[in-house]
C-alpha cells in the first residue's frame, strides 16, 4: 500500500517543474502521507478506507507548483550549452571540410603525382579533431556530486549518469564506424582487393558488439 | 464555520510558528497536534500547510532539516529561528489587539 501511495504522489507531481525543490516537496509529502496512513491503520481503519482517506486529504497540489520554479538541475547551464553547440558545429564543419579535402585531392591526383591513398589519409587526418571534439562535448555535462543519501539524490544521479553513459557509448560507436570506413577504403585502394575487403564491415560490427558488452559488464560491477 | 476557517487560514503561519516554539516538528505531526488541540474540529489542507512552510522558510522564520530515515522517503523537520521567535511575538501582540477590538465592537 505504501507503494500505491508513492505512485499516487508521483502522478500528482508528474506536471511539477523538474527541480530539486519539487522533488523534496514530493518526498516530504510522501513521508507525511505514509505516516498518516499508518496511524489510520493502527486506529483500526481498513486498508482501502485508510488509503482513500489520505489520498482525499492531499487535495490539489498544482497550486504549490508555482513556488517550485528554479534552475533545472538535470540540464546544462546556459554557458555549457552554448559551448557544446559551438563544439558540435565546428566538428560538423570539419567533417564537411574532410569531404572537400578528399574530393579536392582526388581531383588534383589527375594532374599531379598524388596517390589516391594520400587523399584518403589526408581526409582521415582531418576527421580526427572533430571526432575528439564530439567526444569531449559528450562529457561536458555538469559534474553532479552526490550530497545526500536519499531516493531523490539517487534518482538524480541515475538520471545523470544514464545520460552520460549513453553519450559516451554513442561517441565510441561513431569512432569505431569511422575507423572501419577509413580502413575499408585504405586497404581496398592499396590492395585492390575490393571483392574481399567488405569483410572489414563485419569485423567492425563484431568489435562494436564486444565494446558494448564490455562496457555494460563493467557498469554492472 | 466559514468565518472560523477563513480566520484560521489567515493565521496558518502563526499557528505553525507557535507549534515550533515547543519543539521541532514535521508536517503531519503539526497537523495532528492542531486536530488534537481543537478536538478534531480543524485540519489544515495539505496545500495550505506546505505553502505556509515555503513562505516561512523564505522569510527566514523557520529552518528545515531532513530526518535520518534509511528506508523509503525521509521526514522533513522544521525548527524555528531567532527571527521566527520575534515574528511570532509581534504576531501574537497584533492578534491580542485585534481580538480586544473585535470583542469591543461585537458586544
Amino acid at each position: 500500500m505504501q507503494e500505491k501511495i508513492k505512485q499516487h504522489l508521483d502522478e500528482l507531481f508528474a506536471d511539477a517543474p523538474k527541480t530539486r525543490k519539487a522533488m523534496e516537496l514530493k518526498e516530504e509529502m510522501t513521508r507525511n502521507t505514509i505516516d498518516k496512513y499508518q496511524d489510520l491503520i493502527s486506529e483500526g481503519y481498513q486498508e482501502d478506507a485508510a488509503y482513500q482517506n489520505v489520498i482525499g486529504s492531499i487535495g490539489d497540489v498544482t497550486e504549490l507548483f508555482g513556488d517550485l520554479e528554479e534552475k533545472n538541475l538535470l540540464t546544462l547551464s546556459e554557458a555549457d550549452r552554448r559551448k557544446k553547440a559551438l563544439l558540435t558545429a565546428i566538428a560538423v564543419g570539419l567533417y564537411i571540410f574532410a569531404g572537400v579535402v578528399l574530393f579536392g585531392t582526388t581531383l588534383l591526383a589527375d594532374y599531379y603525382a598524388i596517390n589516391n591513398t594520400l587523399a584518403l589519409v589526408l581526409a582521415g587526418l582531418v576527421c580526427i579533431p572533430p571526432t575528439c571534439m564530439l567526444v569531449y562535448a559528450s562529457y561536458m555535462y555538469p559534474d553532479y556530486t552526490k550530497r545526500e543519501e536519499s531516493l531523490v539524490e539517487q534518482y538524480k544521479e541515475s538520471r545523470y549518469s544514464g545520460n552520460r553513459e549513453k553519450a559516451v557509448m554513442t561517441s565510441i560507436s561513431s569512432i569505431i564506424w569511422l575507423l572501419t570506413l577509413a580502413l575499408y577504403f585504405l586497404i581496398s585502394f592499396t590492395s585492390g582487393g575490393w571483392h574481399v575487403t567488405w569483410v572489414i564491415f563485419l569485423i567492425g560490427g563484431c568489435i562494436q558488439a564486444i565494446v558494448t558488452l564490455v562496457y555494460s559488464l563493467r557498469r554492472r560491477n | 464555520m466559514s468565518i472560523t476557517s477563513d480566520i484560521l487560514r489567515g493565521h496558518t503561519e502563526a499557528i505553525i510558528l507557535s507549534h515550533l516554539l515547543e519543539q521541532d516538528s514535521y508536517g503531519y505531526q503539526i497537523n495532528k497536534d492542531i486536530m488534537k488541540k481543537t478536538d478534531n474540529r480543524c485540519e489544515l489542507k495539505e496545500a495550505t500547510l506546505y505553502s505556509a512552510f515555503r513562505r516561512l522558510e523564505q522569510a527566514g522564520y523557520i529552518r528545515t532539516y531532513w530526518g535520518d530515515e534509511t528506508v523509503g522517503a525521509r521526514r522533513r523537520y522544521y525548527s524555528i529561528t531567532e527571527e521566527g521567535h520575534r515574528a511570532y511575538q509581534s504576531y501574537k501582540r497584533d492578534w491580542e489587539e485585534a481580538k480586544a477590538t473585535i470583542d469591543q465592537l461585537l458586544t
